[in-house]
């Protein structure tokens, strides 16, 4: 099995740090995903898709329990994500890990789920 | 701003600024900071705090000029409590046809949820800007959105209702 190319990226404020489980990639976002994180974000989605198909992977779980906010551009870089994995020959499943003390997360990845229910899927961790 | 006849406020914050993006996560803080003790449950001011963040966000992207305003008001009434965010900003000929655009949009959907997912599939394809931050207060902080326009001055105000939190 190939060995996974993503790092760490972010500083103090805002973080994604990837790790990998067999067919699984599990992405830890910490910090707050506003204006300064949107390059960040827009870009490592694009990375990871890339790794993601090169790799054979069967999900990617983005773990936002630490995550205090995401605006709406950081959003839309979720959109443009799940609507490649949409569109690609070879898709891989979508799991949004939340934290229920972070209420918005709930009403903002329903909205992700209606883009493409039958790839996303939100997961409560207590 | 004013609190109406029959009501107590409970905060009022007028705030003229030169508006940066570093200034927006204190900002919000000051607005949880403010509000929180007078809110019922997290999810009301997780709602309050997504639609000063939007509203923020906007003024720092899209205002010319080196003057914009932030304005909050929470306030007590007969069924619990109002919240009122207003921004003013002045904004460029191309951008205030793009927001009366989106927001004339806005007021004319007769499902604020239906509308943004509308507008989050229209968006999947294209990697330019977001143009979902607005749609997204009515949506998912639940207060109505509405604007109106002085020259080159955009005013929006975000405004809706919140529980209390019930005193011991």
């Amino acid at each position: 099995m190939s060995a996974l190319t993503l790092t760490s990226v972010g500083g103090e404020s805002f973080r994604v740090t990837p790790t990998r489980i067999d067919f699984n990639l599990r992405l830890v976002f910490t910090g707050s995903g506003d204006m300064n994180a949107t390059a960040v974000v827009n870009d490592y989605l694009k990375l990871v898709h890339d790794e993601a198909q090169r790799l054979g992977l069967a999900q990617v779980s983005c773990d936002f329990t630490q995550l205090t906010f995401m605006n709406s551009s950081c959003f839309k870089s979720f959109v443009v994500w799940i609507d490649t994995v949409k569109k690609s020959e070879v898709r891989y499943q979508i799991a949004f890990l939340t934290n229920p003390n972070l209420p918005w997360q709930r009403r903002s990845l329903e909205a992700l789920r209606r883009l493409a229910a039958n790839l996303v899927t939100i997961e409560t961790i207590a | 701003m004013t609190p109406s006849d029959d009501a107590r406020a409970l905060v009022s914050l007028s705030l003229s600024f030169q508006p940066l993006a570093n200034q927006i996560g204190p900002l919000r803080a000051l607005v949880s900071d403010l509000c929180k003790p007078h809110l019922g449950d997290a999810d009301g001011l997780s709602r309050l705090l997504l639609a000063a963040h939007e509203l923020l966000e906007n003024i720092v992207k899209y205002s010319t000029g080196d003057a914009a305003e932030f304005h909050l008001l929470l306030e007590t009434e007969a069924s619990g409590l109002r919240v009122r965010l207003r921004t003013k900003n002045r904004a460029a000929p191309e951008r205030m046809a793009d927001a009366r655009w989106r927001l004339d949009a806005l007021a004319a959907a007769r499902d604020p949820i239906a509308h943004y997912d509308e507008l989050i599939r229209d968006s999947a394809g294209r990697r330019d800007v977001s143009g979902l931050g607005l749609a997204r207060i009515p949506a998912e902080s639940e207060l109505s959105l509405r604007y109106t326009t002085e020259q080159d001055w955009l005013i929006l105000t975000a405004e809706g209702s919140a529980s209390e939190r019930m005193r011991g």
